[in-house]
């Protein structure tokens, strides 16, 4: 017996245990050979050695079990060694890719009003000179048009200037009330260090009942967009003017690079403007026949948001495809 | 526009306002402060009399100077040649510190001695005021020498310039700025006092005349008189230099002076312009087109009201007579009827086109004032006029819309002390309602809001409370919108896949677009005013700007490429459609571990495969676009659901070696078809199905996707899938080359017999023995 219980201590790998396995289990094993011997034992001694016989049958498969473990744990540590990778290898292997500055920055402004019920409206990009001037209170030969430098097609059509074409094409096709975004790309005739031709604007219009919208209801949600947009920071309203809104207001937030401390990119000011705003001139709800209504609208740079938010230094970059930009935006 | 604060000083008291609160001021009102500059001078810059000038005995452009600085005598070489007209002039004594850290010290110019500098403007950290030192004269206050620069106000000035928005006209003068502050601040503005005196004792009417033709829109307002001996007049240049107005002579300065003052548009005549037969000045205004009025002189036009004036008739210094002009002509009106005419416009038009000032008395007043201090000037009585018919524009106001415009209560006494300052003429109505008279000056103010603005503007946006708007909602998730998530989910799909996202201008160039084959605008229909040549039309494809992206980066040495753009695209007559874009080019992945820094070059089977993973499924067919940046035998029609709808293809090398980029892959789909549509789910088979390889031998010629019709057009109930596995080529096989073909087999009732797995196979084989000339392998 205890030699037996020895062979199965002494088994160093699994394939020497099962040797001893069948040995001592198998058909041909030592135990299956005491067990024949019972037939040859009669009477009371019969149960006598059964019993022992048993006992000792219980005692070789205990001791088998535990040295069976052991050796399995060996054997998988064993393979799991012989696997080892140097897993710092394959860090870089990621393949990736990024949205692009603008897009993404677009996609939170839209994210944003969405979430407050805001329905994303479009429209063409070829405009004509009624919805994107005339409607909006810029009859012909108004000075404010040199603010927009337009770029014209040989047979009278546009690109449109703003996106605000786009909450006269939404006025003309549905009723009041209105809690839309026009989100889309723009064009001016300007290219140097802070233009370029093509740009993208995400403008806003929300119309309801005459006495219903003021400007204080633009202050509050512009507040909370912009603190959404830019964090902690100080949102100031500016008296300013555009044609299609009345009263109309600029809007800064205290400078996010020198926490309002002055420095180059705010112009030694503390504040960076960010956007424009005011309440919907009654001569654009004439041009769309809207009676008794009121109603406010913004506007916003998505480039200048998303410079600012990711302090990306030069506008021209973000139109050259340029991968050592994007790939930081993974 | 360009202020000094000493210069609005003369206008309104701003003794006791900061910087600070007006700059603050200035922003609260809608007068945006662009730049501020503030001068300052080292005490040690005094007014020094020039006692003598002698020239350097050893130097011919250099003057000895003796000149009195209140403590004694200094004699100083100074290079400038006006030196010899000077009687005072400002000196940098020894110690003094100017801008840039230039410190005057004692020096010897070529053996002789100087003690200290005399200046020129630009050396003081003053505007450039032409050649030579700055003469200085008593437009400042009293000249004593020795007496320090930086204690006459006017020099140590503050300069602002401030951006105006395009409708306040009215605040294009100082007097114009100088009464919006006073509102904002609430002083009282100072009331000007003219010198009226006019020394000839003969009326303008015994030697003169006006009489008009047409309906005239202008208001004219003359007076005549003799100018002579201007005096210099320092305060005058110092200041046009520093709000950065450039003219020419005496008269002038003085117009410009006065305009830029007080807003009113001021012009001067040589009289004999127009002295007619009878030897009388004859002012002939006449107007034809709505809006332009020529003022005629004898056979000759001088000016147009607003737009310019003939250069051969402005006064000079030998005019005897001078006929001084106010005009006004509103805006709107003027703005309309010059777009219409070829005529060259002057400086002035500027402020014409914004609104200038209508008080056309007060402009000459100031201009005669001017003159009297400055000139000799005999004036003739009286004036001669002509006054447009115009109405004023009056608004009914109520205290309650404007409070609901703003979002704020606002009583109607607080309404009305407002306007009463920015000088609107009040008639009250009822106990909530006042009728206001808006002044000429405000052409802008048309309606109620208007009139909420100018609350807004003095009353300061930031003193609005901010109130969240109670809607009646209802949802507003519309068609664009789902269109934007679609678009973005699409975006999101290509970033993990591994592209980046491209943004690039809806331009093209024209000739680029042709030469490739890519469709291009209409000649009558393209860009009139296009900003650069390589961007002269709308594009027909993002491909064009996307290979401009990756010849960028590739010299910028990146050697993996793979870039996506979804964008506007424009047909023949400038329809408008969205597609997806994909380039990818150079290596199929970066270079790393796993391919021992040596990744494959991107072939089609790689770069369709990306595709996949962001457009989802799709089929290949023979390549029938025409373009030729196509490679013509690795090219294919995009096909999903059965239709064409773009192609993905290797770039053709000619283009590829024209941009000097590495292999490259190319793909362009119409994005409508990559939005979700609705699915329909079909039956699934509950029984199982088997797989069945099958090698056949066909010309080398014939595609995968022939066979494929020819499978198709089986029509196999029990035939649910079947797929190219393997293609294989040898000599052996000549011109022919192994397909192998992958069927799956699967009926949707029962479990399959042999015999009907057979039936299949047996009519595949039929088929593909008949139809496509295939032999079993």
């Amino acid at each position: 017996m205890k030699e037996l219980e020895e062979n199965i201590v002494q088994a160093k790998t699994l394939e020497d245990l099962e040797k001893v396995r069948i040995e001592l289990f198998g058909k041909k094993g030592v135990l299956a050979s005491e067990f024949a011997k019972m037939k040859d034992i009669a009477g009371p001694d019969k149960k006598a050695f059964a019993q022992g016989l048993n006992k000792n049958k219980v005692a070789l498969q205990a001791s088998f079990d535990a040295q069976y473990e052991v050796l399995k744990a060996q054997e998988i540590e064993r393979v799991l060694k012989s696997e080892a990778l140097d897993v710092s290898l394959y860090g870089t292997l990621a393949q990736k890719g990024a949205l692009h500055p603008v897009m993404e920055t677009m996609d939170k402004i839209i994210d944003y009003f969405v979430a407050l019920n805001f329905a994303v409206e479009s429209g063409p990009m070829v405009e004509d000179d009624f919805h994107n001037f005339e409607a909006l209170n810029l009859p012909k030969f108004h000075p404010a048009r040199d603010m927009q430098d337009t770029f014209y097609f040989k047979d009278g059509g546009l690109l449109r200037t703003h996106t605000s074409p786009v909450q006269i094409r939404t006025m003309l096709q549905s009723k009041p009330p209105i809690r839309m975004i026009a989100p889309g790309t723009v064009f001016r005739r300007d290219f140097d260090v802070t233009h370029t031709p093509m740009f993208h604007q995400v403008e806003g219009l929300v119309i309801d009942a005459k006495g219903k919208v003021s400007f204080a209801n633009l202050k509050a949600i512009l507040i909370d967009f912009l603190e959404t947009m830019f964090g902690d920071v100080e949102v100031r309203f500016r008296p300013s003017f555009f044609p299609f809104t009345e009263p109309s207001a600029e809007v800064d937030i205290s400078c996010i690079f020198c926490e309002a401390k002055g420095c180059r990119i705010c112009s030694h000011t503390g504040w960076l403007e960010v956007l424009g705003c005011g309440i919907v001139d009654p001569n654009v709800f004439k041009a769309v026949g809207y009676e008794d209504v009121s109603g406010y609208a913004f506007g916003l740079g998505v480039e200048r948001f998303a410079m600012l938010m990711h302090k990306i230094p030069d506008l021209r970059s973000l139109f050259e495809g340029d991968i050592r930009l994007l790939e930081q935006f993974r | 526009m360009i202020i000094t604060k000493s210069w609005l000083h003369e206008f309104i008291d701003l003794s006791t306002v900061s910087n600070e609160t007006l700059y603050a001021t200035f922003n609260a009102i809608g007068l945006e402060v662009d730049s501020i500059k503030e001068i300052d001078i080292d005490h040690n810059v005094v007014v020094g009399k020039i006692l003598s000038v002698e020239k350097h005995p050893d130097a011919d452009k250099l003057n000895v100077c003796q000149i009195d600085v209140g403590s004694g005598t200094r004699q100083i070489v100074c290079g400038a040649k006006n030196v010899v007209d000077a009687q005072y002039v400002a000196v940098a004594m020894i110690g003094a510190v100017l801008p840039e850290n230039f410190e005057i010290k004692h020096a010897k110019l070529r053996g002789v001695e100087s003690e200290g500098m005399v200046c020129a403007s630009a050396e003081l950290g003053l505007p450039s005021m032409g050649k030579g030192i700055m003469i200085l004269d008593e437009s400042i206050g009293t000249l004593e020498a020795g007496r320090a620069l930086n204690t006459y106000p006017q020099i140590i000035d503050t300069i602002i310039e401030l951006e105006l928005t395009a409708n306040r006209g009215d605040c294009l003068s100082v007097y114009g700025v100088a009464r919006d502050l006073s509102a904002a601040l609430d002083i009282e503005m100072r009331v000007f006092e003219p010198n009226r005196e006019d020394k000839v004792k003969l009326g303008i009417a015994r030697v003169a005349q006006l009489r008009s033709e047409g309906v005239l829109d202008a208001d004219l307002y003359y007076k005549l008189a003799s100018i002579e001996d201007i005096t210099s007049y320092f305060l005058l240049s110092l200041r046009l230099a520093m709000v950065g107005v450039e003219v020419k002579g005496a008269i002038e300065s003085l117009l410009a002076y006065a305009t830029h003052t007080t807003g009113v548009i001021l012009r001067a005549y040589d009289s004999t312009a127009f002295v007619n037969s009878e030897d009388k000045i004859s002012i002939y205004p006449c107007s034809k087109d709505k809006g332009i009025v020529e003022v005629r002189g004898h056979s000759i036009c001088t000016s147009i009201v607003g737009v310019n004036q003939e250069s051969s008739v402005k006064a000079h210094a030998g005019s005897a007579k001078v006929l001084l002009e106010a005009s006004y002509i509103h805006p709107d009106v003027l703005v309309e009827a010059f777009s219409q005419t070829t005529f060259t416009s002057d400086a002035l038009y500027y402020k014409t086109s914004r609104g200038s000032n209508p008080d056309l008395e007060f402009g000459l007043l100031f201009l005669g004032t001017l003159l009297h201090a400055y000139a000799e000037f005999n004036c003739y009585e009286g004036s001669l006029t002509v006054l447009a018919k115009r109405k004023n524009h009056s608004v009914m106001v109520d205290a309650g819309e404007i409070s609901s415009i703003i979002g704020m209560e606002i009583e109607l006494s607080k309404i009305v002390g407002i306007l009463h300052k920015l000088g609107f003429k009040i008639n009250k109505m009822s106990e909530a309602t006042v009728v206001v008279v808006v002044p000429d000056f405000r052409h802008d103010i048309k309606h109620v809001q208007d009139i909420s603005e100018e609350i807004v503007r003095i009353i300061g946006i930031n003193n609005i409370k901010a109130k969240p708007l109670i809607f009646a909602e209802k949802p507003r998730l519309n068609s664009v919108t789902d269109r934007y998530k679609a678009k973005k989910a699409l975006r999101h799909r290509a970033v993990g896949a591994g592209f980046y996202e491209n943004v690039s201008y809806v331009f093209s160039d024209r000739v680029l677009l042709d030469k490739y084959g890519f469709a291009v605008t209409e000649e009558a229909l393209d860009l009139a005013n296009p900003i650069a040549e390589e961007l002269n039309t709308l594009r027909s494809t993002l491909l064009i700007n996307l290979l401009s992206a990756v010849k960028r980066n590739v010299s910028y040495s990146i050697k993996a490429i793979p870039l996506f753009e979804i964008g506007a695209i424009f047909a023949e007559k400038r329809e408008e459609s969205e597609v997806m874009s994909f380039v990818f080019s150079g290596q199929s992945e970066s270079e790393s571990i796993q391919n021992a820094g040596k990744p494959t070059a991107i072939d089609f089977a790689t770069f369709t495969k990306k595709v996949g993973a962001v457009i989802g499924n799709f089929e290949l067919e023979p390549c029938t676009y025409n373009y030729r940046v196509l490679h013509p035998y690795q090219s294919a029609n995009i096909m999903i659901e059965g239709k064409k709808r773009g192609f993905i293809a290797k770039l053709h090398p000619t283009v590829q070696e024209a941009y000097g980029i590495p292999v490259t892959f190319i793909a362009e789909m119409d994005l409508e078809v990559l939005l979700p549509t609705h699915i329909n789910a079909k039956p699934i088979s509950k029984f199982q199905g088997v797989y069945k390889d099958l090698s056949i031998v066909i010309e080398k010629s014939l595609q995968y996707y022939d066979v494929a019709k020819v499978l198709q057009g089986l029509n196999l109930d029990l035939l649910k899938d079947s797929y190219p596995i393997d293609i294989y080529v040898d000599e052996a096989l000549g011109n022919q080359k192994s397909l192998t073909l992958r069927f799956f087999i699967q009926s949707m009732d029962k479990t399959l017999q042999e015999s009907d797995i057979d039936s299949v196979m047996g009519q595949i084989i039929t088929t593909l023995q008949n139809k496509c000339n295939a032999t079993l392998r």
